[in-house]
C-alpha cells in the first residue's frame, strides 16, 4: 500500500492529503500489505470463482445481442468509519421522510404548488405524472418503503446526493451477494474491522413487508413481482425472494378476481396480500395504465383503491425521483418538514425556469445535461465534448422544450484503492445507499453498494455501470452490537403445511420442461458417446454392425441430419466420421444437444428461486461448458467424448440433487413428469431405430443399446455376457423394476398424475390420466416373446422386422405428445391471449424501467 | 333543455372470453350547466364485481369484471339530463387572450392552479410551433379570448375536411393536422394543440349532440353518435367556454357534456382487457331524444 498514490484534486477514502492512512482503514491496509500482490491475486480469483458459481447474472441466451456480463466484485472493500457514517445516516433518513412528504403532497393536496414551493410547471409538464396516480392510497400510511440514494463525495470529503430512487431501487440482491462473498474471502479482516452487519436491515425490511398486509394476518402472502427472466433484475429478484422467503412472481402469475389480487397456482387462486413490485409504475395495470404491458396485472389499481392489497413502493412513487425536483428539495424540506435539508444534492438546474435556462445556456461547458423527469440508463449529454453543430442543436432543443431538461454540475468523485489486474489503482467511487421506511421510522442499511471506475463519466447511476462493485464496510471501534441473522420473524406463528398447492402454474411449466430437456440431453449425450467410443476403436467404421442403428437413432432424435438415417449409410460413412464429433458442438440443429442444453438453461433460469443452490451450480457449469467453443478442427473425437462425459456426469448429478433436495410437492412432480415423459419417448425412438430391424450381428447392437440406456450393468448382473434380444427387450420395455424401462416410466407417470390436484367436481379420469392409461396397459400386457419375434407380414421370418415391437413403439411415439399436451392444457395453460379492446392510451413517455 | 340519452355498446366475440375487465366513462355529472335527473347502467352478462370512483378530473368511472365464459357483452347507459343555457359570455368584459396566457404563466393563485395544467402537453397532444403559427392568424394582438377562439374554431371547420376514413381512434394529432382531415376527436385535438401552443388552457370534452332529422322525416332512433369538442379558459370571471370545431359554433343547448380531460385518452368512454375472444366486432348505438 505504500505505493498507492492519490491525487491532490480528490478526496481519498483511504489516505489523507498528506499520505497517511486513515485510522478506519489501518487494519485493512495491514492485511493488504501482509497479503502482498500474490495474496491479493489469489483472493481476487477466489471472488471471481464464487461469483461464477452463484451465477450472478449469467447469459441465458447466447445468441442474444444483449449478452449480460457477470457481476464483478472488487477485491478490496470500501471502508467508512462509523462516526462519519452516522452523519450521513441522519441525512439519508431525513431525505426519505422528505421524499415521502413530497409525494404525499403532489398526489394529494398539492400545497407545494399553491404555496409557491414548486413551480406548477414542474408537475404540469411532467410526463411521468399519470393522473391515475393522484389519490392512490399508500400502504401503512406511506407510499415509500424501500428506497435508495446515490451518493458521491467531493474533494473536501462531503457527501452529495446525485440521484434518488423511489420506484423500485435495484442493487439489494447484489449487495447481499457482495457481503456474503467478501465475508467468506476475508473472514479475519471482516471480524477485526468490526464491520456492521446488514442482516438486521433485511429483518426490518421483512417485518415491514409483513406489516403492510391490509388484513391482520399471521402469515400474509408476500410476492415479489419481477419483470421477467430476460430483465436485468431477474438475478437479484430471484436472489432476494429466496433470501427473504417471498414468492417470486411475474405478471403471468397474477390474476385479479373480484376485487382481490391472486396468485395463479396449480391448486387454484390464492390471495396475495403484499406485492413488492419491481416493474415500472406505468406497467402495473394494462386496464388503467399502459395497455400493452404484460408485466403487471389487469385490474391491479382497482384492488389497491379498494384497499385489498398493499403494493410497494406504491404506484406513482416514481415521481419522487424526478431529477428536476432536486433543486427544489431544500425549500420543500423547510416547507413540509420545517427542517433544513441536511444532505445536499449535486447542483442541478431545471431548464423550465427562465433564469435557470439562461444560466445553463451561458455555462454550458461546465455542465452535464440530462432528461428532467426520467432517470435513464444513458450517459448524460456532455456539451463540452460536442461539435459546433451538435451544440447548436442542443441549444435549440433547450430553448424549445426547456422543461424537458436539467443541467448538473460535475462532481469530483472521491477515490479509493482498487486491486485490478495485479496492480493497485486509485479509482473513482459512487455509493448507493438503501433505506426502509416503517410506520414510524426510517432505517438505513449500514453500508451500501459501492461502484468504482477509473473513468468518472462511467459512474452513472446504474449499479450495472462502472467497472467493478465493492462491498462497503462501516467499521466500528468496538464489535458491532447488531449481530443478527435472518431467523424467522419473532412472534409469527407459521402454519405447518406440506402442500405444494402454492406452486405458480408458470413455475410448474418451467419445471416440466426442465425435466424434459434434462432427460433429452442425457439420452442424446449417452447415445453420442456410445457411437463416438466405437469410432475410436481399432475397427473400420464400415465393419461396425451396430453403427447404422445408432446413426439412425441419432437422426431420429434430431442430433444429426435425417438424411443419415435414410440412405443406409453406405456412402455417408466417411463423412460421418467427421460429422459426429463436431455435432457435439453444433448449435444449428434445433432439436440437437446444444439447443437442448440452451433450453435447460432457459427453464432453469426461470425457476432459479425454486431449485437448490447446489443444483443450480451444476446447471450453471453445464451453461459455462456450452459457452466454451468446441475444437475448430472437426473429426477430433477425444475432446468430444470428454465433453460428453462431463455433461452426462453433470446431468446425473443434477437429477440426483433434484430428487434428493426437492420435497415431494407439485414442483417435484412436474419435474419428474417431464423426465418420465421424455424418457418414454426417447426409449421408444431408440428401440424403433435399432431393434425393430436389427443388424446382422445383433449382440453388438444390443450391447450398444444397453450402454446408451445405462442398463448394461443390470443386464450383465443378470445374464452375464450373453446378449440376446428377449432379455434386452424385457429390460428396456416391460421390466417394471428397471428405472430405464418404458413400463417403469409409464407407471410413474400414472401415479404422478394421480397426485396432482384435481377438480373435486370431476368424475372419473381426467383427459391426461386417460391417455396415460392408454399408454400403460398395452405395455403392461405385452408378451416379451411376441415383441422379440421377427416377422414378415405377420408370419415368423428369420430376417424380418419385429412387427409387434414396432407397432407398440409407434403407438407410444404417437401418444406421448398427446399426453404432454393434455397435461399442459389441464395444469399449465391458465392464460389465453389477452387483448385490449378499446381505449388505447398514447405511447408512453420515456419511462422504461432503468437500472 | 331536457334529454334522454341511450348509449348502447355491443361486443361480439368469435371465441369465448374467459374474463373481461372494463372501465366506463359514460356518466354525466352535475355542474352549473348540467342537471342529471337520472342515470342508469345495465350490463349483460351481469358483472361479478363493480367499482365506482371519480377520477382526477372529477369524471365518474365504473370499473367492472365478468369472470365467466361469455361470447358477447352488452353495456347500456341511459341518462336523463337537463341542460341549462350557458352563461352569456358577453355580459362580462372580455379579457384579451394575452392576459389569459400571461396569468397562467405567472400567477399562482388558486383559480390559476385549478386550470393551469390544461395549458401544457398531454399524452396525445404536444404543443408546437406549427400549431402556434396556425392559431396566430386568429389571435391578433389584444383580441378577446372568446372572439379569437371562436374564429379559430370556425377556421378549423373551414380548413379541415370531415372524413371518417381519414383517421382512426389512435391517429396522432400532428398527422390529422397535416392531412387537414378527420373527425370530431381530431378537430378537438387540433384546436387544443393550437390553444395550448399559445399558452391558453383548454380541455377536451366528450359528450353527445342533438341531431335534427331532415325536414319532414321522423327522428331515427339510435342514429346519433358520441361527440367531442373543446372548452377554452376565458379568464377567472367567465370560466370555461365550450366550442365545437366540428360544427363551427359555440356550444349551447344541443350539446350534452359527459366527461372532461386533457385529451381523448383521459375520457375514453370504454376501455377493457379481455382474455380470449378471437375476432371482436363492436357496434355502438347512441340515441339522443329531446324530452322537452
Amino acid at each position: 500500500m505504500s505505493e498507492y498514490s492519490t491525487s491532490a484534486q480528490r478526496y481519498d477514502e483511504c489516505k489523507t492529503a498528506d499520505g497517511k492512512v486513515r485510522p478506519s482503514w489501518q487494519k485493512v491496509v495491514d492485511e493488504i500489505d501482509a497479503l502482498g500482490p500474490s495474496g491479493l491475486n489469489e483472493r481476487s480469483q477466489q471472488i471471481n470463482q464464487l461469483i461464477r458459481e452463484n451465477g450472478a447474472t449469467f447469459s441465458i441466451d447466447s445468441q442474444s445481442a444483449k449478452k449480460k456480463r457477470p457481476w464483478k466484485l472488487a477485491t478490496i472493500p470500501l471502508v467508512i468509519d462509523e462516526a462519519s457514517w452516522q452523519r450521513l445516516d441522519t441525512g439519508l433518513k431525513q431525505r426519505v421522510r422528505l421524499l415521502e412528504a413530497v409525494l404525499d403532497d403532489l398526489l394529494g393536496p398539492q400545497r407545494l404548488l399553491s404555496e409557491g414551493v414548486f413551480p406548477p410547471e414542474l408537475l404540469w409538464s411532467n410526463p411521468t405524472f399519470d393522473r391515475v396516480y393522484h389519490q392512490m392510497p399508500g400502504a401503512d400510511g406511506h407510499r415509500l418503503h424501500v428506497t435508495a440514494t446515490d451518493l458521491a463525495r467531493d474533494n473536501s470529503g462531503n457527501w452529495w446526493v446525485t440521484s434518488d430512487r423511489t420506484r423500485a431501487p435495484s442493487g439489494l440482491g447484489y449487495l447481499l451477494e457482495n457481503r456474503i462473498i467478501s465475508g467468506r474471502v476475508f473472514p479475519q479482516m471482516f471480524r477485526r474491522c468490526f464491520v456492521r452487519r446488514v442482516a438486521g436491515f433485511f429483518r426490518i425490511l421483512r417485518d415491514q413487508m409483513y406489516s403492510l398486509a391490509p388484513r391482520m394476518r399471521d402469515n400474509p402472502r408476500i410476492a415479489l413481482l419481477t419483470p421477467g427472466q430476460d430483465s436485468y433484475r431477474h438475478f437479484e429478484d430471484a436472489y432476494l425472494a429466496r433470501y427473504l422467503g417471498y414468492t417470486l412472481v411475474q405478471g403471468r402469475d397474477l390474476a385479479v378476481r373480484g376485487n382481490q389480487l391472486n396468485l395463479k397456482t396449480l391448486g387454484g387462486l390464492l390471495p396475495i396480500d403484499v406485492l413488492w413490485r419491481h416493474v415500472s409504475d406505468r406497467k402495473c395495470d394494462p386496464l388503467e395504465l399502459e395497455p400493452n404491458s404484460v408485466e403487471g396485472a389487469t385490474g391491479l389499481l382497482r384492488t389497491v383503491r379498494e384497499g385489498n392489497v398493499a403494493v410497494t413502493n406504491s404506484i406513482g412513487s416514481v415521481m419522487a425521483q424526478a431529477p428536476a425536483f432536486l433543486p427544489f428539495l431544500p425549500s420543500a424540506c423547510r416547507f413540509l418538514l420545517n427542517e433544513d435539508l441536511k444532505l445536499p444534492s449535486v447542483a442541478t438546474y431545471w431548464c423550465g425556469g427562465k433564469k435557470e435556462l439562461s444560466h445553463v445556456l451561458s455555462n454550458l461547458d461546465t455542465l452535464l445535461i440530462r432528461p428532467a423527469f426520467a432517470i435513464t440508463g444513458n450517459a448524460p449529454i456532455n456539451p463540452a465534448s460536442m461539435t459546433a453543430a451538435q451544440r447548436d442543436h442542443l441549444i435549440a432543443q433547450l430553448k424549445t422544450q426547456p422543461h424537458r431538461y436539467i443541467a448538473q454540475e460535475r462532481l469530483l468523485h472521491s477515490t479509493t484503492p482498487v486491486w485490478h489486474e495485479g496492480k493497485m489503482h486509485s479509482w473513482h467511487l459512487a455509493l448507493r445507499s438503501f433505506q426502509v421506511q416503517t410506520s414510524d421510522d426510517v432505517h438505513t442499511l449500514p453500508g451500501g453498494l459501492s461502484r468504482v471506475s477509473d473513468d468518472e463519466d462511467t459512474l452513472g447511476e446504474s449499479p450495472h455501470a462502472a467497472r467493478l462493485s465493492q462491498d462497503c464496510w462501516i467499521s466500528c471501534e468496538q464489535p458491532a452490537g447488531d449481530l443478527q441473522t435472518l431467523l424467522p420473524r419473532t412472534g409469527a406463528a407459521i402454519r405447518i403445511t406440506r402442500s405444494g398447492d402454492e406452486l405458480p402454474s408458470r413455475v410448474a411449466e418451467h419445471l416440466f420442461w426442465l425435466g424434459r430437456y434434462a432427460e433429452r440431453c442425457e439420452l442424446i449425450a449417452r447415445l453420442l458417446r456410445t457411437a463416438l467410443t466405437r469410432l475410436v476403436g481399432e475397427q473400420e467404421i464400415s465393419d461396425l454392425p451396430e453403427m447404422p442403428g445408432l446413426v439412425a437413432a441419432l437422426a431420429t432424435i434430431g442430433q444429426i441430419e435425417p438424411d443419415y438415417a435414410i440412405d443406409g449409410l453406405g456412402s455417408a460413412m466417411p463423412d460421418l466420421e467427421l460429422h459426429l464429433p463436431s455435432s457435439v458442438f453444433d448449435m444449428s440443429q434445433p432439436r440437437g444437444l446444444q439447443s437442448s442444453i440452451q433450453s435447460i438453461l432457459y427453464n432453469a433460469a426461470a425457476v432459479r428461486d425454486r431449485i437448490s443452490i447446489d443444483a443450480y451450480r451444476i446447471i450453471k457449469r453445464v451453461g459455462d461448458d456450452l459457452a466454451t467453443p468446441g475444437p475448430v478442427q472437426t473429426g477430433d473425437v477425444g475432446p468430444a467424448i470428454e465433453r460428453l462425459n462431463r455433461l452426462v456426469t453433470d446431468l446425473l448429478a443434477f437429477s440426483g440433487l433434484a430428487s434428493e433436495s426437492i420435497t415431494r410437492t407439485h414442483g417435484w412432480r412436474f419435474l419428474q413428469l417431464g423426465r418420465r415423459i421424455e424418457r418414454t419417448n426417447q426409449t421408444a425412438e431408440l428401440l424403433t431405430a435399432t431393434l425393430v430391424q436389427p443388424a446382422r450381428n445383433e449382440s453388438r447392437l444390443n450391447e450398444a443399446v444397453l450402454e446408451t440406456t445405462d442398463s448394461l450393468m443390470t443386464y450383465r448382473s443378470r445374464y452375464l455376457g450373453l446378449l440376446q434380444p428377449e432379455p434386452v427387450l424385457d429390460l428396456l420395455v416391460t421390466d417394471e423394476t428397471n428405472p430405464r424401462s418404458i413400463l417403469f416410466q409409464l407407471e410413474r407417470i400414472d401415479s404422478l398424475l394421480r397426485q396432482l390436484p384435481s377438480d373435486t367436481n370431476e368424475v372419473g379420469l381426467g383427459p391426461d390420466q386417460r391417455i396415460a392409461e392408454e399408454l400403460l396397459h398395452p405395455v403392461r400386457l405385452s408378451n416379451i416373446k411376441t415383441l422379440s419375434q421377427r416377422e414378415a407380414h405377420g408370419k415368423p421370418q428369420e430376417n424380418g422386422k419385429r412387427e409387434a415391437l414396432e407397432a407398440l413403439m409407434i403407438w407410444i411415439i404417437d401418444k406421448v405428445p398427446a399426453l404432454s399436451n393434455a397435461i399442459e392444457a389441464r395444469y399449465l395453460i391458465h392464460t389465453g391471449v389477452t387483448q385490449v379492446i378499446t381505449g388505447q392510451v398514447a405511447p408512453s413517455v420515456d419511462d422504461e424501467l432503468t437500472p | 333543455m331536457r334529454y334522454k340519452i341511450t348509449h348502447q355498446t355491443e361486443y361480439r366475440y368469435s371465441d369465448p372470453v374467459a374474463i373481461c375487465q372494463n372501465q366506463l366513462r359514460m356518466f354525466p355529472r352535475s355542474d352549473a350547466q348540467v342537471v342529471v335527473n337520472e342515470s342508469s347502467l345495465s350490463i349483460d352478462p351481469v358483472p361479478d364485481s363493480i367499482e365506482r370512483h371519480r377520477d382526477y378530473f372529477g369524471n365518474l368511472v365504473e370499473t367492472f369484471a365478468i369472470e365467466s365464459l361469455h361470447h358477447r357483452l352488452d353495456v347500456c347507459v341511459t341518462s336523463d339530463v337537463t341542460i341549462n343555457p350557458p352563461q352569456d359570455a358577453q355580459s362580462v368584459a372580455p379579457q384579451s387572450w394575452e392576459e389569459i396566457a400571461s396569468t397562467i404563466s405567472t400567477s399562482r393563485d388558486e383559480k390559476t392552479l385549478a386550470v393551469g395544467e390544461f395549458a401544457f402537453d398531454s399524452p396525445r397532444i404536444g404543443r408546437s410551433e406549427a400549431f402556434a403559427d396556425y392559431a396566430r392568424r386568429s389571435f391578433a394582438s389584444g383580441r378577446s379570448i372568446i372572439d379569437a377562439s371562436l374564429d379559430l374554431t370556425k377556421r378549423i371547420y373551414k380548413d379541415f375536411r370531415y372524413d371518417t376514413t381519414a383517421t382512426h381512434v389512435n391517429t396522432h394529432v400532428e398527422e390529422a393536422f397535416t392531412l387537414r382531415a378527420g373527425v370530431c376527436q381530431d378537430f378537438a385535438h387540433i384546436e387544443l394543440g393550437c390553444l395550448r401552443s399559445l399558452g391558453i388552457p383548454a380541455r377536451y370534452v366528450s359528450g353527445y349532440l342533438r341531431t335534427d332529422p331532415p325536414p319532414g322525416k321522423p327522428r331515427l332512433v339510435g342514429s346519433d353518435e358520441s361527440h367531442a369538442w373543446i372548452s377554452v379558459y376565458a379568464g377567472h370571471d367567465v370560466g370555461w367556454i365550450d366550442m365545437d370545431p366540428t360544427n363551427a359554433c359555440l356550444v349551447g343547448l344541443d350539446h350534452i357534456p359527459i366527461c372532461v380531460g386533457r385529451d381523448y385518452g383521459d375520457v375514453t368512454p370504454m376501455r377493457g382487457v379481455v382474455l380470449g375472444g378471437g375476432l371482436t366486432t363492436l357496434q355502438v348505438k347512441v340515441d339522443v331524444e329531446p324530452l322537452s
